[in-house]
């Protein structure tokens, strides 16, 4: 008999490995329904019954993705704790900087946004995809708010996210867009699934996933469905000097802003007009070509209806978790979230129709064999 | 001393472009450039420098310097950046702006 708690079950080989002996215990295979059997249920079950087998289905996904990985594998219960941390650089280079006490009730604005933005996020991976935090292990997830001066930038350092206070004339702060503080902690859950190598097609991969779930975290902050969403990336992040609503368009890419000092948007929107770019352009363009895959997802997750994380965002995670490797392209990523959407919604559905659609749009056709 | 800075990557991924000519700056500018780009050791860096293994959203530079009948041009993202390297590329931002 499988147990019901089955979000409590955390696979541990890294405690192995250490030596330690956690609280640990193995449990069967034969434990888990068989997938056939879950994809049914999936397919015709009641509601109930059909978001019970989803969601087995997800967990034994994981299990064989891990078995193949490691040969046999232990399970280990977590400790389930929400760890959040903002950290303020005062405006020099040195990481972390000086924890900030009590930082969801601060009066700088930058740390309650990095906080409250980060237990958004957590709350998504947690709630919708079952993942606790960024390594799925309970990591404390630490942000950093102004670092260095007039700092025109956020990003993930391998470890944690640091935050810019931007320029002021034509970059507000960085925390102030919460998908950017979803994009800046996907980059995080990447590097600890498909490890998406960070240039060319698999960085632009790797970019449009920080993207849509960046984007997803914001479209279950606000309550909006696909329709109801805007698609942009970092609105509000251009200050009023600019001619731009946002810095990216998932939506229309390419659209963004049009400014004489910071240029037009370069998204492409389509294959054709992919940009081949040498590593010392933006890695190969990562920040350019993510535009592609971007538009990619927004179609899908338009074409199913609904909540874009229920369906759309369900099965790119799985795919991300489970089916792409560092050097996937976005040929790659079509064809598995075409097929994770035909294990998760069966053959033909109107889910992996929508995949299908999301794909061919920007000039990739799925291959299915 | 004729410099060309390129930044392009961060997380809004736009392209940024500096480009000046010391003989045009006020001296003291003009002096304090010559120490930081010393100071950087800029033509004695290698021209290319492998990418992180980790992390994303940094910044890509590609710093051009030609002085004195030398020409040196250094690609390398900002986590490889050392302190020094880093000032200098922050001091032409801010110069080109």
């Amino acid at each position: 008999m499988c147990r019901n708690k089955i979000q409590n079950i955390r696979i541990s080989n890294v405690g192995r490995k250490a030596g330690k002996k956690p609280v640990i215990e193995r449990i069967p295979f034969q434990c888990i329904v068989p997938p056939h059997m879950l994809k049914e249920i999936a397919k015709r079950g009641d509601p109930k019954q059909r978001e019970l087998a989803l969601k087995h289905l997800m967990i034994s996904e994981r299990i064989r993705g891990r078995r193949e990985a490691f040969g046999e594998f232990y399970v280990a219960t977590s400790s389930g704790a929400k760890c959040l941390n903002v950290f303020d650089a005062k405006n020099g280079q040195e990481l972390p900087g000086v924890q900030v006490q009590d930082p969801a009730n601060s009066t700088d604005e930058a740390v309650k946004e990095a906080f409250g933005g980060a237990d958004a996020t957590y709350d998504m991976y947690h709630d919708v995809f079952e993942r606790t935090s960024i390594d799925d292990k309970g990591m404390c997830i630490n942000s950093t708010v102004h670092y260095e001066e007039k700092y025109d930038n956020a990003f993930w350092d391998g470890r944690q996210m640091v935050y810019g206070d931007g320029d002021g004339k034509l970059f507000n702060r960085f925390t102030i867009s919460i998908d950017v503080i979803g994009h800046e902690l996907t980059h995080g859950v990447t590097e600890h699934e498909a490890g998406l190598a960070y240039s060319d097609q698999s960085g632009a991969l790797n970019e449009s996933m920080s993207d849509v779930f960046g984007s997803l975290v914001k479209q279950r902050a606000l309550n909006q469905t696909a329709a109801g969403a805007d698609w942009l990336i970092g609105e509000g992040l251009l200050t009023s000097n600019v001619n731009g609503k946002a810095l990216r368009s998932m939506k229309e890419p390419g659209t963004a802003y049009d400014d004489p000092v910071l240029g037009k948007d370069p998204q492409p929107a389509h294959m054709r007009d992919y940009q081949k770019l040498s590593l010392s352009e933006d890695n190969g363009g990562v920040h350019i070509n993510s535009g592609i895959p971007n538009r990619a997802f927004c179609i899908t997750a338009m074409e199913i209806g609904g909540y874009s994380w229920e369906k759309a965002g369900k099965i790119w995670y799985i795919t991300l978790r489970d089916r792409l490797r560092s050097r996937s392209n976005f040929q790659d990523a079509a064809n598995k979230t075409y097929q994770v959407a035909g294990v998760m919604y069966g053959s033909g559905s109107k889910e992996q129709l929508a995949v299908k659609k999301g794909w061919s749009t920007v000039g990739i056709t799925v291959k299915t064999k | 001393m004729r410099i060309r800075l390129e930044r392009t990557g961060g997380f809004a991924g736009m392209r940024r472009e500096v480009a000046l000519d010391t003989e045009t700056l006020p001296s003291d500018e003009a002096r304090k450039l010559q120490e930081m780009v010393n100071a950087a050791g800029f033509f004695n860096l290698p021209e290319k420098f492998p990418l992180p293994e980790r992390g994303a959203d940094y910044f890509v530079y590609r710093l051009a310097i030609e002085a004195e009948g030398k020409k040196h041009t250094v690609e390398i993202s900002e986590p490889a950046a050392t302190p020094e390297l880093r000032s200098l590329f922050q001091t032409l931002m801010k110069l080109g702006k």
